[in-house]
Formats: structure tokens, C-alpha cells, sequence
């Protein structure tokens, strides 16, 4: 999650993710370059006292203000693709989650080798204990075994959502009748926070979505648990 | 640029003085809240980049301008400083120095916005007093310190965010 007053992105959890950092800050410092450089022009434009009102004709600065930006351009989109066509890998998932969306939660089903489904509602302002986060903490996790690459699924019950968790650099739309697929890795253990992305109603601020990612032990340890409460 | 602007405002307005007692610029029978500018005839102007107008300031000349400007045909050290001056004022409506004259115009602009921010300030208050529901237990400072702590013991964002920043062995920040 990010800390209060926090403006750049989370921390990435996924090695996506931090190719997805990689990346912003290569466009970013193209971005500020050009701002910058513009910026400049438009101040000495504004206070200088020459004119020239006999421009004609400027072949050489024409051609450079041409290619320079096509330039710019190819450089941003080598890397962006890259990450592109990195994300759509091949990568043989050890687990794959169903995630549906409905007004106002998720439903995660693990359907790989017996049947576990559950609800994954907001735990309202009230009912939080002293240090939690409000409007992020769910009564149910989606855990998740880390260093393992886990297929989702994510699909809606009712109207369009979408499944996201910015540090796993993850976002795919939950479409009603549509089955979309995206893949993970979680790097590192922890506990990573999204929310719902796509506007869905009243509550649509209020269906979290927390995926817990732990060592297999403990996965195959909450997975028994689950069962057996169900 | 926008020295340009003021200084050629001021101009084209003591420009309409002098049209209502001189016919140099052409005037539609009717009543006009504006003058109609016929762009298609010489035109007069006061600017710094472009030194010399089309046109003359003053078309219409009395005798005494003639005469004086007779006499311009002749050498001009003949001419007395006010002969000078006066030609100077029949070919031009302003000197440079004026024309690039700086106007009290930035003190009504910042003023402007001064009052504007108090007026969005006084609204943001009354909002805040009178609109807003009270804050979630959540902005407690003791709760606040007990979500941080909590961020900490998870470890978020440990690699350049808030737990990089912590040094567990210490227990302080780093």
C-alpha cells in the first residue's frame, strides 16, 4: 500500500512490475527534458525585446524539430513493447485463482485440485482493529505461494469491475460473460493492497482487493484451513 | 510583448479623441458603440518593433502646421526646438520613452488574484466548518502511529518506500 502523501508508485512486488518502473522512469525523463526545454523557450520568447519579422524559410531547424520527436518517440516505444510482449510469456502458472467481481466484493475460487471458494468483503471503518488500514483490509485474503507464477482469472458476476493490485503491477477489467487471464509472481512475502478499478455503483470504492503472498507451507497450511471451514 | 499591448491601447484610445474632432479615419453616419477600423486604408500605429506607420499622426493639418512644415523643406538648423518638437508631434502621437512606458497595470492584476485566493480561502473554511462530516477514528495521531508501526512490522514498500527507511536492528529511522 502506499504511505500517506505518498506520489510515486508502490514498491514493486512482481518482476513485471519493476520493468514497469524501469520504464516509467525512462519516459518520465524524457518527459521532463522536453517540459523543461520548452518551458525555457516559452520564457525567452516572452522577455525578450528582438524581433525578426522576415523569417522565411528555415530548412535545417525544419528537419531537426521533424526527426528529433520521431526519434523520441521509437526510443519510448523499444522499451514499452518490450515489457509488452514480456508480460504475455509463456510461464506455465503453478496455481491458477478465480477472481470474480460482484456488487460490492470479490470471490476467490482455488478450483486446481479441490474445491475452495470464499468472499472477500471490505471490513467496514467501525470494525476495524486499532492500526488497520480503512478501506483497504478484507475479512478473507486471496493467499497466494510466492516466487510461484500464478495464473488469475478474472471474470464478474454482475456489472464490469477490474482487478487490480498496483505493486504486483497488475490490472485487468472483469468483464460479466468474459474470462480474462493474467499472470504473477510475487518476488517478495508480504501483503499487497488494491482496489477495485473499474466504476461499478455505490460501493465501488469499498471491494478491496489483498493478496497475501507466503512461503508454500503456509499456503498449503491455509488452504487445508480454508477447506475444512467450508 | 505585452509592454506592446498596454502602451497600444493607450494610443489607439487617445486615437479616438482626435478622430471626433479630425476626419482622417472614416466614421459611419450611424451611431457605434465601437469605431470600425477600414484596414484597407493607411493606417497609423505606436510601435517599438515597427518605427515607422504607414501614415502620418496628424492628417489634417491647420495653417500652422503647413507653415511650419514649409519651412521643414528648408535646412533644419534653422528649425527651433519646439519647431522640432512640433514636427516631431504632427509625424508621431508618441515617443519611444512613452510608448514603452511601464503602467500601473501588474498592481490591479495582483490585487486580483490576491483576493480571488482570499475569497477561494474563505470558502475552503466554511467548509470545512460547516459542510464536512467529522474525520474517521482513523486520523487519530494514536491510531495513525499504530497503522505506521503496523506498515513497518509488514514491511511495505521496503525497497526505496517507508520500510527502507526504517532501521529494524535501531528501531529509529535511518
Amino acid at each position: 500500500m502506499a504511505h500517506p502523501s505518498q506520489l510515486g508508485f508502490q514498491d514493486a512486488a512482481s518482476p513485471v512490475m519493476e520493468e514497469l518502473l524501469h520504464f516509467h522512469d525512462h519516459a518520465l525523463m524524457i518527459v521532463f527534458l522536453i517540459s523543461t526545454f520548452v518551458l525555457y523557450i516559452i520564457v525567452a520568447m516572452v522577455t525578450t525585446n528582438l524581433t525578426n519579422k522576415f523569417i522565411l524559410d528555415s530548412q535545417e531547424i525544419e528537419i531537426i524539430w521533424t526527426l528529433l520527436p520521431a526519434v523520441i518517440l521509437i526510443l519510448i516505444a523499444l522499451p514499452s513493447l518490450r515489457i509488452l510482449y514480456l508480460m504475455d510469456e509463456i510461464n506455465n502458472p503453478h496455481l491458477t485463482i478465480k477472481a470474480m467481481g460482484h456488487q460490492w466484493y470479490w470471490s476467490y475460487e482455488y478450483t486446481d485440485y479441490e474445491d475452495l471458494g470464499f468472499d472477500s468483503y471490505m471490513i467496514f471503518t467501525q470494525d476495524l482493529t486499532p492500526g488497520q488500514f480503512r478501506l483497504l483490509e478484507v475479512d478473507h485474503r486471496m493467499v497466494v505461494p510466492m516466487e510461484s507464477p500464478i495464473r488469475a482469472l478474472i471474470s464478474a458476476e454482475d456489472v464490469l469491475h477490474s482487478w487490480a493490485v498496483p505493486s504486483l503491477g497488475v490490472k485487468m477489467d472483469a468483464v460479466p460473460g468474459r474470462l480474462n487471464q493474467t499472470a504473477f509472481i510475487a518476488s517478495r512475502p508480504g501483503i499487497f493492497y488494491g482496489q477495485c478499478s473499474e466504476i461499478c455503483g455505490a460501493n465501488h470504492s469499498f471491494m478491496p482487493i489483498v493478496v497475501e503472498a507466503v512461503p508454500l507451507v503456509h499456503f498449503e497450511n491455509w488452504s487445508s484451513l480454508m477447506l475444512e471451514d467450508t | 510583448m505585452l509592454r506592446l499591448t498596454t502602451g497600444r491601447v493607450g494610443c489607439l484610445l487617445a486615437r479616438r479623441a482626435t478622430a471626433a474632432v479630425t476626419t482622417s479615419s472614416t466614421r459611419m453616419a450611424s451611431k457605434e458603440v465601437s469605431e470600425s477600423v477600414d484596414m484597407s486604408q493607411p493606417m497609423y500605429w505606436d510601435r517599438a518593433d515597427i518605427p515607422l506607420p504607414d501614415k502620418p499622426y496628424k492628417d489634417v493639418l491647420t495653417d500652422a502646421d503647413k507653415s511650419l512644415k514649409q519651412k521643414e523643406k528648408g535646412p533644419w538648423g534653422q528649425l527651433t526646438k519646439e519647431e522640432k518638437i512640433a514636427l516631431y508631434r504632427l509625424t508621431f502621437c508618441k515617443t519611444y520613452p512613452e510608448m514603452k512606458q511601464q503602467t500601473a497595470e501588474w498592481k490591479t492584476v495582483i490585487g486580483g488574484i490576491f483576493f480571488f485566493l482570499g475569497f477561494t480561502g474563505i470558502v475552503i473554511w466554511w467548509q470545512s466548518v460547516y459542510v464536512y462530516p467529522p474525520r474517521p477514528r482513523t486520523f487519530d495521531d494514536e491510531w495513525k502511529s499504530q497503522q505506521l508501526k503496523r506498515m513497518l512490522d509488514m514491511k511495505i514498500n521496503p525497497i526505496q518506500g517507508i520500510s527502507a527507511k526504517w532501521d529494524y536492528e535501531k528501531g529509529q529511522w535511518k
